[in-house]
């Protein structure tokens, strides 16, 4: 004979972490964009089929199913096609508020993400308005390359 | 050997016809007292009983699910049992709901199973959702810049507000009308205006967007069953679409994925959108959801926010304001939209509606699924 079902008990919540370490491989083409940005140059791949210069540079153009072989420097200037202000902190990562934007660059069909430094953001509601309007930017590298997306922001050609 | 066949777009029904018997969704927050599998059985069960059929009836399964929302490794192992796939033919997808449902769809269209039942589930209240989704995007280019999907919505919507003065015209009234809608459903975060209630249900913003345009995090589950059998709603066509991974790559305020699955799932259904009286599009914001209803053809290109505002067409239960978790949410979309054609059923016996539901997978909507269905 089975046991009754007895006095109810509260609810059991357990906590669990996940903390995995991985080790991404960038490829050949990836490995190459960023040593080329540790140098300041920032590099689209060219499709063949398409003719678009694809930045980051990569090994094969999505719409066309082709391997992309002809790397092409794009300008560091660019328009800041959009953007949003981050609030959110995230370990390792610089403190909110951010701006962070895709950029344009001139020579390139795709547009390339990074923060976009320099901007007044104790009111982000005027900020955000300023930037509405495509403005122009360019790509400040850091003295000293990391080859990472990092060695560079971009800055506003003129204050918002 | 294989040749270059040309290309035809799917044409539902020439195989068999699909019908939708039974559909169930599950909304709820931190419930202690139910376990994952406890909810998916439960949304699973009534479903079922929805149908009419006992799970031994059905002949195959398949389930949408992603490990990372679930904290959960191979989360279907554990999962599986509770939505009736013990001993079935189960297949898996660690993607959006409504991509299952289309799966779903050919098993029974191409006569490999006559009854399939299709489910999807998040829990939102048990995982860091915005840290999830940041660990989603790409660790070269994206991670180190912070983006999240609602990062992505973010930018989406500032170019709307720059391009489209319609946008910012109607955002207050599209959100009023969104929170109504889903205060009248029970799910709303809190009263228009107001910090929501449990401030863990609504994400940190992404500048323009504002907390009443944001999703209300909820414990979602949903569950429909499909079969050849005829029955109060048919599967008149769907589609599906996947847009390039890099971001920069994409319109991300044209939705070309969702423009052409809404096409192929319009051309395969003989319709038009025009024609079309519910629509139930997946959008996890409501620049989203706005951008969304312009993608599937339903307003002109600048003018889904005011749709939004103007109209009860798109949405009508509140969309993401009355609950959302990936990846469950293409097929709430399909439920509601379900749901909705067999009350007007219902109400008027010789009323045959017709309705879109999409859903957008992860890593900002890069692949997208288009239904329609039509009351029978």
């Amino acid at each position: 004979m089975g046991e009754s079902a007895g006095q109810p008990v509260p609810p059991l919540t357990i906590d669990g972490h996940w903390a995995f370490d991985y080790t991404y491989y960038a490829g050949d083409a990836a490995s190459r964009f960023f040593a080329e940005l540790a140098r300041g140059r920032i590099m689209g791949s060219r499709c063949p089929q398409c003719q678009r210069v694809l930045v980051p540079a990569r090994g094969f153009c999505d719409a066309c199913f082709v391997e992309t072989t002809e790397w092409v420097e794009v300008s560091p200037h660019g328009t800041l096609e959009t953007f949003t202000i981050l609030t959110t902190s995230f370990p390792g990562l610089p403190e909110p508020p951010l701006v962070v934007g895709y950029v344009m660059l001139d020579g390139a069909s795709s547009a390339v993400l990074n923060f976009v430094d320099g901007i007044d953001l104790a009111d982000p509601d005027a900020a955000g308005a300023a930037l509405l309007g495509r403005p122009p930017v360019t790509a400040r590298f850091k003295d000293v390359g990391e080859g990472r997306i990092t060695d560079f922001v971009f800055t506003l050609d003129e204050p918002a | 050997m294989l040749t270059q066949a040309p290309v035809t777009l799917y044409q539902g029904g020439v195989i068999r016809p699909v019908y939708l018997h039974g559909s169930a969704v599950s909304t709820t927050w931190r419930d202690a007292s139910r376990s994952l599998t406890d909810l998916i059985f439960g949304c699973v069960q009534a479903a079922l009983g929805d149908a009419g059929i006992s799970a031994a009836s059905l002949g195959a399964i398949v389930l949408a699910a992603h490990d990372l929302v679930d904290g959960r490794g191979l989360t279907n192992m554990v999962t599986a049992p509770a939505a009736a796939a013990y001993l079935k033919d189960e297949t898996r997808l660690g993607d959006d709901g409504a991509l299952a449902f289309v799966l779903g769809d050919a098993r029974v269209r191409s006569g490999s199973a006559d009854t399939c039942l299709v489910a999807a589930w998040g829990r939102a209240s048990e995982g860091p959702i915005d840290e999830i989704a940041h660990a989603l995007f790409d660790p070269f280019t994206a991670r180190p810049l912070a983006l999240t999907e609602i990062a992505v919505s973010g930018m989406r919507a500032a170019r709307c507000l720059g391009d489209y003065p319609g946008y910012g015209r109607w955002r207050g009234g599209a959100a009023a009308r969104r929170h109504d809608a889903a205060a009248r459903r029970g799910h709303a975060a809190a009263p228009p205006g107001a910090p929501p209630a449990d401030p863990s249900r609504v994400p940190p913003p992404a500048w323009p967007l504002v907390a009443g345009e944001l999703p209300v995090w909820a414990d979602m589950v949903a569950a429909v069953v499909l079969s050849s059998q005829p029955g109060p709603v048919r599967v008149a066509g769907v589609g599906m679409s996947t847009e390039p991974y890099d971001l920069g790559d994409r319109d991300l305020t044209g939705l070309t994925a969702l423009r052409a699955a809404s096409g192929q799932a319009l051309t395969a259904a003989g319709v038009d959108v025009a024609g079309v009286e519910v629509l139930e599009l997946d959008g996890l914001t409501l620049f989203d959801e706005a951008l969304a209803a312009e993608a599937v053809g339903a307003a002109p290109r600048g003018e889904g926010m005011s749709l939004l505002a103007n109209s009860d067409r798109v949405n009508p239960d509140g969309g993401g304001a009355a609950g959302y978790c990936a990846p469950a949410m293409g097929l709430v979309r399909i439920a509601r939209a379900a749901g909705r054609l067999r009350a007007d059923r219902r109400r008027d016996a010789t009323t045959t509606r017709l309705a879109l539901a999409t859903g957008a997978s992860v890593v900002a909507a890069q692949v997208q699924a288009a239904v329609v269905l039509e009351g029978a």
